[in-house]
């Protein structure tokens, strides 16, 4: 069935441009390929060629300047049934290089079809990334100097299925076109053109001489690659385009949550309390205050914990602002805390001293720490034995159950009570361990 | 049941809710672990969810899948939203329902990756070239987040739009208790289909301010999209009345649908005299002091913003109406939302407090203002003639 609705000569194309005969070209490849025009989407880029939907009837998409990749790929996600095909000029692939690439990485099972005719055509003749060396163009008038970009091979050593190059004024760029449309995966054909408005008359550019620039630029003309012909150990593993999960609707089941059980029991707690637990990246500030803070909303309480922390990694400071409180929290930044753990210099720099906490505030620091004055009360802890017990990502933990136990905010049996009952995911073991050993730290510790 | 979630889980949970089943992002502090979960929660082909080789190529994957069916949402932060430009547009002129999420850092540029800010909020309303609205929504919280994503679905299916949802990095990586059950949604709505036979026009409206049936891209309707402007059949044209009409449709569908698109919330006294108008991150801080500008015997209203375009100017009309002299908002930029109110109340003293550095807005800086702007107030009228 040809999808071709209008004949070449009702195009929009200047005359003598190859345009037109690539989209003939193209539909008798897809008439040959079976398939039926709602199997098929045409994805058209910008420039001449991004006209070109208009002309077909099947399913069409016209888009913005160098993505016709992207939305290809995002159909083809959704539809892995349909024959998705691109068609994108010289300009597009240059815009657009970055999809190009990772689109053949991926192995979307897209197919491209480059209508490469060396210049912008619909904005004046501007050189493009395929402009050959010394190439005249409206931006070029001393020809060319940048090296001309190898679309196939760009393609090619980046995982494309397929890649193929011809011209379009030889007769068997339909075959070529048809054996892109036919391989599975990623496939691209390079389709040289004359655009007889702007490249053609500026370069005295004529079908022969396509053949020679080919052979100049050592850009060969017919398939370059193609998966399925390789050894055939490899076709097994390589040959099927990379699994893509079909479209399914669904009613989506929230993921599944490493979630302590709802409270029977509510812990008993002060009507509202702050805490700050300041350290260094990798002292695991964030996953210490995160862990109580979870036991307490499992304990029927309400939590809220904001995060300071630079974008460096594992270097710099590491804060924690975690609220506790019996009523839900609104504001979940610190308005006066009523502990300050501390575990390292960064934390404390961080924070800018201790001068401006109130005086019934408790700070825990580590004790090799050096202080400023504080009108708080300090109380000292040993990290060097704790990280020997606990392991050093938990000293954060135990300190902060040392100190909520020493403000008297809870009950030491109480919060091992909770860790035992309702930690949970991946280091449930390691929390437990760490809450029993930073309660055990506490005067008036059952041990 | 009470969980304990970051703003960036609320929305995933929101999302999965509302039916989304196609994702595709770029890594952006603090927008990652958006993307990651969902890598968790399709899992099993539940749904499909790409890494994209930058932020073009993740909106341009959701506007295809979306145009061939799926519910597709995408996120990231304010240099990402940059990039989302050129694309949302397309998005509009496409009539594709999309959800797009910015978790706000600090600053223009780059900015302050791990630092917030609401500074967005005027690049979402004219987020793309051409000057036509989408909606915008805000959240103030991780309990708001969950909601705002599933209704900007809704929104996005209902309207055919682009539908932006604002959160904040101290949204999106804050831990807040919330119980998901508890929040009242309403149905889950799809885009109106195409009929199955009969003549079918992609882009045909019967009113301007209705959206058109859908067929999606590989079933059984052949479809045009377009980016380019064009008639009803989705091809391009240069017949002016044509012309006018798909933009006048643009511009109504979100317009003339204004008012189902408002969402706020309205705690007002009569009596008052201060209103604070909020949203986003200085949400929370306002809530606070209003209880305590209460508990000290100051009247005072309180309308929080959870749509912020179109602007909810009726339910802001009927929180000013009756006596407020002076409108206070709080705002984690250069007071960008203040500006656009003094526009829409020119009549009210607009009282702008802002942010900017990276930190909140403390509960105790709004009570501070409001004290002082009352007590002024007071002072000035005993003042003798």
């Amino acid at each position: 069935m040809n999808l071709l609705t209008t004949p070449r000569n009702d195009m929009c194309y200047c005359p003598g441009c190859s345009h037109g005969m690539v989209l003939e070209r193209l539909a008798a490849a897809i008439g040959a390929t079976g398939r039926r025009p709602e199997q098929v989407c045409l994805v058209s880029d910008i420039g001449c060629i991004g006209t070109a939907d208009r002309y077909f009837e099947c399913h069409t998409f016209h888009g913005l300047h160098g993505r016709s990749i992207t939305y290809a790929e995002g159909i083809k996600r959704v539809r892995p049934e349909m024959t998705v095909v691109v068609l994108i000029g010289d300009g597009g692939c240059g815009i657009g290089t970055a999809h190009l690439v990772h689109a053949a990485r991926r192995r979307a099972g897209i197919k491209v079809i480059v209508c490469n005719n060396f210049n912008f055509g619909m904005t004046g003749g501007q050189h493009s990334p395929t402009t050959p060396p010394a190439g005249h163009t409206s931006t070029t008038p001393d020809g060319a100097a940048d090296y001309p970009f190898d679309i196939c091979e760009t393609v090619r050593v980046n995982g494309a299925d397929f890649v193929a190059r011809g011209s379009a004024l030889d007769p068997s760029i339909g075959t070529l076109i048809g054996a892109a449309l036919n391989a599975p995966g990623f496939a691209l054909i390079d389709v040289w053109e004359l655009c007889t408005a702007y490249y053609v008359p500026s370069n005295k550019l004529t079908p022969p001489r396509l053949v020679e620039l080919s052979q100049r630029l050592n850009m060969p003309f017919g398939v370059l690659f193609d998966r399925t012909c390789g050894p055939k150990s490899l076709r097994a593993a390589e040959a099927a385009p990379a699994a893509t999960p079909s479209h399914l609707p669904h009613d989506q089941a929230p993921p599944a949550e490493s979630q302590a059980a709802t409270a029977d029991v509510v812990l008993s707690w002060p009507e509202r309390t702050e805490i700050c637990v300041a350290g260094s990246a990798g002292q695991h500030i964030r996953s210490a205050a995160g862990t109580i803070g979870k036991l307490a909303v499992a304990g029927g309480l309400f939590a809220a914990q904001q995060d300071d922390f630079p974008i460096t990694v594992r270097r710099g400071h590491s804060l924690s602002n975690l609220i506790i409180a019996t009523t839900p929290i609104e504001y979940a930044g610190l308005d006066r805390p009523g502990l300050v753990v501390l575990l390292s210099r960064d934390g404390l720099e961080r924070l800018g001293g201790l001068a401006e906490l109130p005086a019934d505030c408790v700070v825990v620091a580590a004790s090799e720490l050096a202080l400023p004055p504080a009108p708080a009360r300090v109380l000292r802890f040993d990290a060097e034995p704790l990280a020997r017990a606990v392991g050093r990502a938990s000293v954060a933990l135990s300190a902060l159950a040392f100190g909520l136990v020493e403000k008297e905010w809870i009950d030491p049996a109480a919060l091992r009570g909770a860790a035992h009952r309702w930690a949970g995911g991946e280091y449930k073991d390691a929390d437990i361990r760490a809450v029993d050993a930073g309660t055990a730290l506490s005067r008036g510790a059952v041990t | 049941m009470r969980e304990f979630i970051t703003g960036n889980q609320a929305v995933v949970r929101g999302a999965l809710r509302a039916g989304c089943d196609y994702v595709a992002g770029y890594p952006i502090t603090p927008a990652s672990s958006i993307l990651s979960d969902f890598v968790r929660a399709f899992a099993g082909e539940l749904g499909i969810v790409v890494q994209t080789e930058d932020e073009i190529a993740a909106i341009g994957q959701c506007i295809g899948a979306a145009m061939a069916g799926a519910r597709a949402l995408t996120a990231t932060s304010g240099p990402g939203l940059s990039l989302y430009s050129e694309n949302i547009g397309l998005a509009q002129m496409g009539e594709t329902p999309l959800v797009i999420v910015d978790c706000q850092r600090m600053g223009p540029a780059t900015g302050g990756a791990t630092a917030t800010g609401d500074g967005d909020v005027i690049f979402a309303r004219h987020v793309t070239a051409g000057g036509y609205p989408l909606p915008v929504l805000a959240a103030t919280d991780a309990a708001s987040a969950y909601r705002l994503t599933y209704e900007a679905f809704n929104i996005a299916e209902r309207l055919r739009t682009p539908v932006i949802v604002l959160s904040s990095k101290d949204i999106a990586l804050t831990r807040q208790t919330v119980d998901l059950d508890a929040i009242s949604l309403p149905p889950r709505l799809a885009r109106r289909a195409a009929a199955d036979n009969g003549p079918y026009a992609p882009y045909a409206v019967d009113r301007p301010e209705s959206s058109p049936a859908f067929a999606p891209i590989g079933g059984l309707r052949r479809v045009r999209f377009t980016g380019s402007i064009h008639d009803e059949r989705g091809l391009l044209t240069i017949d002016r009345g044509k012309i006018e009409r798909k933009l006048t449709h643009l511009r109504d569908k979100i317009a003339m649908n204004a008012g189902s698109l408002e969402d706020v919330d309205a705690d007002l006294d009569g009596r008052a005299r201060t209103l604070i108008v909020s949203y986003g991150v200085a949400d929370g801080a306002a809530r606070v002091a209003v209880r305590l500008l209460r508990r000290g015997g100051t009247r005072v209203s309180h309308v929080t913003l959870y749509s912020l375009w179109p602007m909810p100017v009726r339910a802001l009309r009927d929180a000013v109406e009756p006596g407020v002299e002076r409108i206070v908002v709080p705002e984690l930029n250069i007071g960008l939302y203040a500006d656009e109110l003094r526009r829409v109340f020119p009549a009210r003293p607009i009282e702008s407090i802002q942010r900017y550095d990276g930190g909140l807005i403390a509960p105790r800086t709004i009570v501070d203002h409001v004290v002082r702007a009352e007590s002024a107030k007071r002072t000035e009228a005993f003042q003798p003639c």
